[in-house]
């Protein structure tokens, strides 16, 4: 039961993450592969947070966001102004760049990473709570981000991503948008980030290296990218299959790789024979 | 009659291709200007240079006597030109009406705090401009296909869309590429008739045609346009009877 | 600090920059005719790398046909990865966002291979990283400095050489121009890509060789190389093979020289900033007009 839980409040994550990463390379369009960076930056902000401070939870969970928000920006605002195509190169730089940084500061624990986040669930199951809490949020996140989508912002958002200079000539800001998903992405990996430091109370750099690039790009590829509940059932296959190869039981340093060449496989295999994924994109108008 | 848009000493070369060679040109309210030439006289870089997608070498755009130079393709796009596309552009996963919509000079949606806060303004809006949008389909005989997908019209129908963008989009100067190119029929008639009429309300209206009969029944004025520079403007059939023309388009005489 | 000092700092960096400047020439190359960001480069780096692993240690073969064969299986890979992908890609009229996707997953494909195979530890194609040393005038030189940097220039020469006077050279000048009208001239475009992708290959090759024996290396490492690569491409200007080599050295000499200004734990993040520098400030490559127009705040 308590490992079934564990899985729950896992997949709750990754549905955040899968979702928000869906929203910046599906909808917007901009290849980044540095989403895990975000949920890096909001996994240290409240591990830091509640450690040095002890912050209420809630709080900690929007310092989370809002880090990562502030963060992205520094990748789009740099990287867009010249042209997306940049995005893919410089994200994959700040990415490792950042990390580099992370395992050289003292504060955040370096490269054996930042343990002892104290345990904010006190009186409750533990467990129960965070796999309840993980998917109300998960929850939120996707329904939040399909209201915008649904929306008269997601109106632009499509536009943009059919034509982008027929879309720059009616008089659209198109930066500002690219601006704005990316931050609004990144802003949910943080907040998925804090939910994971609260839970497993330790972080480390290695936690958020390519692997886990590989593993939210397969979710949003093989469940359909550019669609809705997509990336949702994406996250929940993809973590099925850990625990499908964990029965094999090989030890970890062939786990890892094991995982990561599955998931490189897979992605490969869908976007040859089946790009659109598992759920297709709706168009907008049936 | 007011100028609208005025173009003074415009040049651009892509190495050694001149699309613009000192080019000037002024427009007014009410003006349909026909412009015409051979492919590759720069006719669709001149839009271009007006819309913004490239900067010029040299020389100036003003419209309503304010300097286009500086300015980027959305904010010259706000301050007043709509144009058409050769191949349309329009936006293929959504319906018509959305196509439209998204077209208004300022779209209040664009600012993701109003979409957050002010919901209810929004809404409004949004009704005015749907109203609007629908106006313009019924004019050109589209309403029923309002809420149909792009890909699910005929190229005709398409392209009377793009007009229709370009017409909800409101700006001052209208600049239309090839409008007629693959249209026949009532749309043939209907578009000669729309630009007519948004000439009428006072734009200042540029139209690149290939299609000459479609030039002498829509426009009084034309401008003949090679290899970046003007080669002669005018009433249209004194232009259409000029020599050079015929050299140009035909190589020689015809007669 | 003393001038020999100085000067070993500088011969070093030049020395190291040999590989450096294989790879940015090997990845240019392909963005310059194929006209694709070619991130599987990564993964063929690697495979350079772990085959001649193999044919040293498991086959207990000498070193030329070790590198031989490492050559061999790269262009292999590489050739198979231009009819396989790129062409079916290209065929499909796939978006950039998918090549880039999955060039990048192929090469993460093989790094996770290797990391299966050879497992994290790192490992290196020489017995002892220390090889023979000169002392000349009180710098150390050591063979292995000799050999990649005499080795690099041999392969640059042979390289202009062939790119400037003969047929295909000339040819891959022409597609990198204009693929299409270079098929209407009689170019057979699919026969230049084949030879793009193996003397890309023997770049990667040579490169790898003369890494492997300097460096141990873990499966990820030539995916930071291969950001090198991409960072000297950039600052060299895009389609400028020659001018990527050059910013490699530039780059690596003041990798090297940093020694002196900042703490060497930090060095490694050098990589990083000059790729923010060149992607905000040179993202047409490095010129001087821009560097001048930038130091006077001018509108460009």
């Amino acid at each position: 039961m308590e490992y079934v839980l564990s899985v729950i409040v896992l997949m709750g994550i990754y549905i955040i993450l899968s979702t928000s990463f869906n929203l910046i390379i599906g909808y917007g369009g901009l290849i980044s592969i540095a989403h895990p960076i975000f949920f890096a930056i909001g996994a240290y902000t409240t591990g830091l947070c509640s450690l040095h401070f002890n912050t209420f939870p809630l709080v900690s969970l929007l310092l989370s966001g809002a880090a990562a928000i502030v963060f992205s920006l520094m990748l789009s605002l740099s990287s867009l102004r010249i042209s997306g195509d940049y995005l893919l190169i410089t994200s994959i730089g700040f990415q490792l760049g950042l990390l580099e940084v992370i395992k050289h500061l003292g504060f955040t624990g370096g490269a054996s990473g930042l343990g002892n986040i104290p345990n904010v669930v006190i009186d409750l199951d533990r467990s129960g709570f965070f796999a309840a809490s993980s998917v109300s949020i998960a929850l939120l996140v996707v329904l939040f981000i399909r209201w915008i989508l649904n929306g008269p912002y997601g109106l632009l958002i499509s536009a943009m991503r059919d034509d982008e200079v027929a879309f720059v000539a009616l008089g659209r800001n198109a930066m500002k948008i690219k601006l704005v998903i990316f931050a609004i992405g990144s802003g949910c990996a943080g907040l998925a980030g804090g939910l994971y430091a609260y839970y497993y109370q330790y972080v480390s750099p290695e936690q958020f290296e390519i692997l886990q690039s590989s593993m939210i790009l397969t979710m949003v590829v093989v469940g359909g990218m550019g669609s809705q509940w997509g990336p949702v059932v994406g996250a929940v296959l993809l973590l099925f299959m850990p625990q499908a190869i964990g029965f094999l039981n090989f030890p970890p340093s062939v786990m890892a790789p094991l995982q990561g060449l599955i998931y490189s496989l897979l992605v490969i295999i869908f976007m040859f024979l089946r790009p659109q994924g598992l759920l297709a994109a709706r168009k907008r108008v049936q | 009659m007011t100028v609208i848009i005025r173009i003074e000493r415009l040049c651009k070369s892509f190495g050694g291709i001149v699309v613009a060679d000192n080019f000037s040109l002024d427009i007014s309210a009410g003006e349909i200007l026909g412009l015409i030439g051979p492919n590759g006289a720069g006719k669709t870089s001149l839009f271009n240079l007006i819309s913004g997608i490239y900067p010029a070498d040299s020389g100036a755009i003003y419209l309503h006597d304010k300097a286009l130079t500086h300015l980027s393709m959305a904010q010259r796009s706000r301050s007043g030109i709509s144009r058409t596309w050769q191949n349309m552009r329009l936006f293929s996963t959504m319906s018509v009406i959305e196509n439209l919509l998204v077209a208004t000079r300022l779209y209040q949606g664009e600012r993701l705090f109003s979409v957050l806060f002010h919901l209810k303004e929004l809404k409004k809006i949004d009704e005015a401009s749907r109203e609007k949008g629908f106006q313009i389909l019924k004019r050109m005989n589209l309403e029923s296909l309002m809420d149909a997908s792009i890909t699910d019209l005929t190229f005709g129908q398409q392209k009377l869309v793009g007009l229709a963008r370009a017409l909800m989009h409101d700006g001052s100067c209208l600049l239309l590429d090839e409008p007629m190119a693959g249209v026949e029929g009532a749309a043939y008639e209907l578009m000669g008739d729309i630009v007519r009429e948004q000439a009428q309300l006072g734009r200042a209206v540029c139209v690149v045609e290939h299609n000459i009969s479609f030039v002498k029944h829509l426009c009084k004025t034309a401008v003949f346009m090679a290899n970046g520079k003007i080669l002669e403007r005018g009433n249209i059939d004194q232009l259409l009877a000029s020599q050079t023309l015929e050299t140009l388009y035909f190589g020689g005489q015809r007669s | 600090m003393t001038f020999e000092f100085l000067l070993q700092i500088l011969w070093t960096g030049v020395a190291v920059a040999s590989y450096v400047v294989l790879f940015s020439m090997a990845f240019a190359l392909i963005l310059k005719v194929v006209k694709i960001w070619n991130f599987t480069q990564a993964g063929l780096m690697g495979a350079s790398f772990y085959t001649i692993y193999i044919c040293l240690n498991y086959f207990a073969l000498p070193l030329l046909p070790a590198v031989v064969i490492g050559y061999g299986v790269t262009v292999c890979a590489a050739l198979l990865f231009n009819r396989w992908v790129i062409e079916t890609l290209r065929a499909r009229n796939s978006s950039s966002l998918t090549f880039f996707i999955l060039t990048l997953v192929i090469s993460q494909f093989m790094i996770y291979f290797f990391a299966l195979c050879f497992g994290t530890e790192p490992l290196s194609l020489s017995k002892n990283i220390m090889s023979g040393v000169h002392l000349v005038g009180g710098i150390v030189i050591s063979n292995w400095d000799l050999q990649a940097v005499g080795l690099t220039t041999g392969v640059l020469l042979v390289l202009y050489v062939f790119l400037n006077q003969t047929n295909m050279g000339q040819f891959m000048s022409a597609v990198a121009d204009n693929a299409s009208l270079a098929k209407l001239y009689g170019i057979d475009v699919s026969r230049v890509y084949i030879y793009t992708f193996c003397i890309a290959a023997f770049l990667m090759t040579v490169g790898m060789y003369l890494f492997g024996l300097k460096v141990s290396m873990i499966p990820e490492t030539p995916l930071q190389m291969m950001l090198f690569a991409v960072i000297a491409t950039l600052l060299g200007g895009i389609g400028n093979i020659f001018g990527a080599a050059l910013a490699a050295v530039l780059l690596s000499l003041i990798q090297a020289l940093s020694i002196f200004v900042i703490p060497s734990k930090w060095q490694s993040l050098i990589l990083y900033v000059f790729l923010f520098v060149t992607i905000l400030f040179f993202p047409q490559g490095f010129s001087i007009a821009k560097l001048k127009s930038l130091l006077q705040f001018k509108r460009t």
